[in-house]
This record gives C-alpha cells, structure tokens and sequence, in this order.
C-alpha cells in the first residue's frame, strides 16, 4: 500500500522536474510561497487567538485571494491549455492578473484596519 | 370673556352631578358691595365719571362723600350746548337733593333737535333722559317712532338695550308694544355658558345693563319681565361673577343691575347661605341661614321653612317642614332638638312670603358633628394553643394601662373597645381606627387598623409570629397608641393605651440602618471603561511576523536556482513608466492604510491606474510582438 503511494509521488515529482517549462516552474515557486504564508498566518490564528480577527482575516483571504490568482495565470500561461484561452495571450493573462490583484489589495488594505 | 372658560368644564360637571333647582352660586356679598361703593367713590375726573358715582352710588343706597361739591362740579363742567354734557349733569344732579341745573330755552331745543331718527339710539336716551330729569315736556310717541326706525337701523345689543332705557323715560300712555318685544328678542341673543352663566359676548356691562333696562321698563309699564327663573338666575351669576371692576362705565352697570334686581314688581332674585360653617353640635345646636338679596340685604319678610331634612347615608327623613325664627335678621333653627345622630344631612329649604322671589327653593347640606368616648378597652395576651387562659386588662380613656404587656411569638395580643357618642350613647363607627405600635429605640412605626364586627364591637388582633416581617422582627419595647378620626368628631383621639414588650425567634441585625441610610447619598458608581482586549505579548507577535515573511526568502531561492532573471527587461519608456506606475500603485496601498480614506484613494487609483495601464499595455504589446517574431 504505502509502496504504491511512494511511487507515485516519486514518478510525480520526476514528471514534474522534467516535463514542466521554466516559466511554470517559477509561477509554482510563487504559489507555494504563498500557500507558506498563508499557512503560517493560520498557524499564528489557532496558536495565538484571533484577535485582531479582521487583520487576520485581512491576511488570510489576501493570500487565498493571491493563490487563486496565480493558479488562473498559470493555467492560462500552460502552453498545453492553448486550445481552451484561444483569445487570451500571455501578455493579456498577466494583465488580468495584475488587475485582479490590484482590486485584492484596494480590498484587504480596506480590511485590514 | 370675562368668565373665564377653564370654569367651563368645571361648570359643567357641578351641573351634571346635581342640577335640581338653580341657585344663584354668585352675589355680592357685603364686602363686594364696601368694595364697589369704594371704587365709585373715586374722585371725578369728568362730567361721565361724576354721573357714574353719583347715580351709581344712590343706586346702592349710598351718596357722594360731599353733595355740594358735587353739585358745583356738575355745574362748573357743565357744556349747555352738548346732549352728553346736558345728560350726564341732568342725571347726576336729580340723584343729589337740592341740585338744580340752570335751563334755558336754548337747550331744551337743543335737546328737541336731538330726539329724531337721525341721531344714534344713544343721542336718542341722553336727550330723553336729561328732557325728563330737567322737567321739561317731551312727546313721547314721536320718540318712540325715533327709536323704532333707530333699531331698525342700529341692530345691536347695546343700542337696543339703550332704547329699552330710553322706553322707561316715557309716559305710560305710549304705545310700547314693539319695544317691549325686543326684551324677549335680546333674551333669546344670551349665551349659555353650561348652564349656569347667561350674558352677551359684548361683556359684562352690556349684559348688566340689559338687565337694568328690563326690569326698569316692566316696572314702568307693570308688565312681567319674559325672562324665565333659570334665566334670572343665571344672569345674576353672570353680572356678580367678576368681583373687581375695570372701569367706572362698568361699575356702574353692576350697581344698577344690583339696584334693579334687588327692587323691582315682578321677580327678586334671593340668596341664601350659610352663617359660617352649616355644622350643628351639641355645644352650637343652632343652624344660621342669610337670606337675603343680591345685594346683600336681608329679607325681613322673609319666612324660612325646611321642608325636608334627610340623612345623606340612611335616607331618613328627621324633619319636615320645620319652620326657621328670624332674630337680628339671622334665621335660626335648633336642630338638635330633633336629636340627629352624627352624619350629613341634606336641607331643602323654602323661602316663602314674597311672590316675587326668584330661587327660593335652596338645598344644603349640613353637618352634625358630636363628641366619641371609648368604652370598654379590653387588653389581653392570648396563648395561641389557648391553653392558658386570657388574662384581660381593663384600661380607661385617657389613662395608661398599668404595667406593661409581653408577648412573643406563640402568643396574640388581642385589644377589644367600643366607640360611642357621648350625648346618644349610640354606637360609631368612625372613618379612622388605627392602632400604632411605636418603637422609641429603633424608630419603628407600625401601624394597624382596628375593624369592627357585626355588633359594633372593635377587635383588634396583633398574631406576632405572624406579623414579624413588619416589625423586621425587631424585638423590643413598643408603646402602643389609639387613634380615632372622623370628619363628623369634634374630638379625634389619640390615645397611648399600654406599652408591649414584644418577642421576636430571630432577630435581624441593623434593619433599623437600613432606614436611617435611605435618604443619604448613594455610594458613588465608577465608570468602568471598556477595557482593551488582551493582546498577545510583542515577542510572540515579533515572532510570528519574522515566521510570515521568511517565505518570501525561499521564494527568491526558489526563483534564483530556477534561474528567472531580469536580463529581457528592455529599457523602453512604456516599460520604466509601467513599472514605476506599479510600484506607485503598491505604495499608495500603503498610503491608504496609514492615512487615506477609500474614496481619497480611489481618486489617486484611478490616476495612477490609467497611466499604468496604458503604459502597461503599450509594453505588454511589444513584448507579444517580440515573443511571436522570435517564434
């Protein structure tokens, strides 16, 4: 049983070094990064309490909200979803998402208090 | 208004809760007659204000202070050529003896010319009236026409009410017919005021003169005024309502009304009251009646009757048809004699021996009042098991009962007496029987009230186990009072019958403070402010927000070994402009949660955004031209 979980995580991780492009690559880099942070706020919450409980909510969706985001530009980016984002380029994705963030942010910058 | 209106509804509801025959509730007493002779005995200003004190003084039976002073000073201001001046000294001087005002052809011709359908009604009456007190010949029928054609043209209360005046002027041989008409006619222009005030809007002197000239005029022409009972009275209680007067015109006007209804053929109205309090005893047995007229004067032949006297609680009739005897002008009756038993009575009385008289069947109610003894004041301390016997104690009014009594919580203390009136022997029960229980220590007072049984007999019953809680089960000495009360006693009691000593099972600590802090000032209450939340100590926050950014540094290893790098960054101007914008972006975040409201910050957003974009899509355009060129 764990062999076969073992295995398939180890010919995941070889098919991911290998066969995913460098620009994906550094979209996921960006994603865990903030699905760390986004732990370790929830992590201060349960330890600590939640006062102040609208900054932490402010935090904690800012990161959703974040990872959520970069998972629409990385799907839009993947060479190998061409055929589904016909009208959308590259360049336009990424505009999107930085449009997306700037009303993300007007929205938790609000929260936060 | 004059009388004011907030009576009205007070009016109303004396009307509505006993209206059987309507007295007069408004008089002038004899002060108010001293007071309205002192106002028109002020000095004359003018001819009008002579003609008013003088005439209006002899109409209360009184004169002027100095006659030949008055007699000069009407002369002296007399104008021979003006119908008022000639009016007010032609009248004035007919009320003093022995004043005559000089006539001349001159004004009897003057006074002629004035009595004619061109003149006012008023103009009409001075000349009438100064024609007549003058002695000079006047045609009376030609006059009466005048005024005819006058009301006629001048339709209002005072004008008519000035024509009636002028009728009584006239010889009895003129025909009066449509005069007299118009005293039914101005009766029917009164307003009823609940019932019990009848005047004209115009005010009090038009209504006490309306007054005056009716009953002149039936009087002059010896025919009965048409003016009901209930009407005459409610006129008197409108003219002797207002008891201090305005001007002299208005003075005046109330001294005639007076004059002419205390003396006149046909109807007097008359007032009956009370001298001093309507309470009859054994000591003051005698009941007074004042009968008399508006004015205050009594009616010597007069002769008071009551015809019924009733109990208001039983009902019983004591006496019918007793008559009053007159002594000093006061009508006396002995009621005693009939020998009430204490208690309210309701009198009717008639006033008889005059046909004219107006209201003289009067209600009133009269108070007879006596004198309580205790009898039989029983004190004892019952076992509550009455196993042991009741050992009982005979106290008298007014005397203290020997020794004092103790009583705990098995026992009763039971006090038993009779309330008797003093001159019957009947038994009372009067509105007050209260029992006191006074604790000079603690300052307790506890009351109670004694009830009596079917037979008249008091009982008074304290269970102490029982009735701890009111004495907050304070044991102690207790002085113990009677107290008697009754709005028909003429002695209430208060009597300190025994002292007790009671016993109480527990005894609670100071109830006795609890009193005496009732009335101090309360312990101040502090404020208590919202307290902060409790906040995680600054290490553990420092902590956590140096855990929280650490990501960021592997994200830049991440990035390094993945080899991203800046060296496609072309150096265009849409490019510089775009990053700066986005950085400008970034920083007016910051800006807005240090300083900016959402709207300030949407204002700078929008600015900032625009040229972002703008630059942003300019480069993202060459970078797509770039990537699908390479391609």
């Amino acid at each position: 049983m764990s062999n076969s979980v073992i295995s398939v995580i180890s010919r995941f991780l070889e098919e991911y070094t290998t066969k995913t492009s460098n620009k994906l690559k550094v979209v996921d880099a960006y994603l865990f990064y903030i699905l760390l942070t986004g732990a370790l706020q929830f992590l201060y919450c349960l330890l600590v309490g939640t006062f102040p409980f609208n900054s932490f909510l402010a935090g904690f969706i800012s990161c959703v909200g974040a990872f959520i985001l970069g998972v629409c530009l990385r799907i839009q980016i993947n060479p190998d979803n061409k055929g589904d984002f016909l009208t959308i380029s590259q360049e336009r994705a990424f505009a999107d998402f930085l449009l997306a963030h700037t009303v993300l942010h007007l929205v938790v910058i609000n929260f936060i208090g | 208004m004059y009388v004011p209106t907030g009576l009205f509804s007070l009016v109303l509801l004396t009307v509505a809760l006993g209206a059987q025959a309507l007295t007069p509730s408004h008089h002038l007493s004899l002060s108010d007659v001293a007071r309205l002779q002192a106002l028109l005995s002020q000095p004359f200003t003018d001819l009008a204000s002579a003609y008013y004190s003088i005439v209006g003084l002899s109409k209360l039976g009184a004169s002027v202070a100095d006659e030949n002073d008055a007699c000069h000073f009407l002369k002296a201001q007399l104008d021979p050529m003006s119908v008022d001046s000639l009016f007010f000294a032609a009248e004035a001087s007919q009320a003093i003896s022995d004043c005559e005002i000089p006539v001349s052809n001159e004004t009897r011709d003057i006074l002629l010319a004035a009595v004619s359908e061109d003149s006012t009604v008023t103009q009409i009456f001075r000349a009438v009236s100064a024609l007549s007190s003058l002695g000079l010949p006047l045609a009376s029928q030609e006059v009466v026409g005048a005024l005819v054609a006058r009301i006629a043209k001048e339709d209002n209360v005072l004008a008519i009410t000035t024509a009636l005046q002028t009728a009584t002027r006239l010889s009895q041989q003129a025909d009066f017919g449509g005069i007299l008409e118009e005293i039914e006619d101005l009766a029917a222009r009164l307003d009823d005021l609940g019932g019990v005030y009848l005047q004209f809007e115009e005010g009090l002197e038009a209504t006490a003169l309306f007054v005056t000239a009716a009953y002149t005029l039936s009087d002059h022409v010896d025919t009965e005024p048409p003016l009901k009972e209930d009407q005459v009275i409610q006129l008197v209680n409108s003219v002797f309502s207002k008891k201090s007067w305005q001007s002299l015109s208005e003075a005046f006007s109330v001294a005639c009304a007076a004059a002419a209804l205390s003396n006149n053929r046909f109807q007097v109205p008359v007032i009956v009251s009370a001298q001093g309090p309507a309470t009859v005893s054994h000591n003051q047995p005698i009941l007074q009646l004042l009968v008399t007229d508006v004015l205050s004067n009594p009616l010597a032949s007069a002769s008071v009757v009551v015809e019924s006297a009733q109990a208001v609680v039983s009902k019983n009739v004591i006496l019918t048809q007793a008559p009053f005897s007159l002594r000093d002008g006061i009508f006396e009756l002995n009621f005693m004699t009939s020998q009430p038993a204490s208690g309210y009575y309701q009198f009717s009385v008639a006033i008889t021996g005059d046909t004219r008289l107006v209201a003289s069947q009067v209600e009133l109610k009269v108070k007879v009042s006596t004198e309580v003894a205790i009898t039989n004041m029983d004190l004892s301390v019952v076992d509550k098991d009455q196993s042991i016997g009741t050992k009982t104690s005979r106290v008298d009014y007014p005397f203290k009962a020997k020794g004092s009594f103790t009583a705990d919580s098995h026992q009763n203390f039971a006090m038993t007496f009779q309330l008797v009136d003093v001159n019957t022997g009947v038994e009372l029960t009067p509105h007050q029987t209260f029992v006191r229980l006074h604790n000079h220590k603690t300052g307790q007072e506890v009351v109670f009230v004694a009830e009596p049984d079917s037979k008249n007999l008091y009982k008074f019953e304290l269970d102490i186990a029982e009735r701890k809680s009111e004495f907050d089960s304070m044991s102690g000495t207790y002085t113990l009072h009677l107290i008697v009360g009754d709005a028909t006693l003429e002695n209430p009691i208060l009597w300190n019958v025994a002292d007790i000593v009671l016993k109480f099972l527990d005894e609670e600590a100071p109830a006795a403070i609890q009193s005496k802090t009732l009335y101090m000032p309360k312990p101040d209450i502090q404020h208590l402010f919202r307290e902060p939340e409790k906040k995680p100590p600054t290490v553990v926050s420092n902590a956590f927000t140096a855990l929280v950014l650490s990501p960021f540094l592997l994200l830049l290893i991440l990035w390094f070994k993945l080899g991203a790098n800046i060296s496609n960054f072309s150096l265009s101007p849409s490019a510089v402009l775009f990053h700066v914008g986005h950085a400008c972006m970034l920083g007016l975040m910051y800006v807005y949660w240090t300083h900016l409201n959402m709207f300030q910050t949407l204002k700078y957003l929008a600015i900032i955004g625009s040229l972002t974009f703008l630059a942003g899509n300019r480069m993202l355009a060459q970078k797509a031209v770039k990537r699908i060129a390479s391609k």
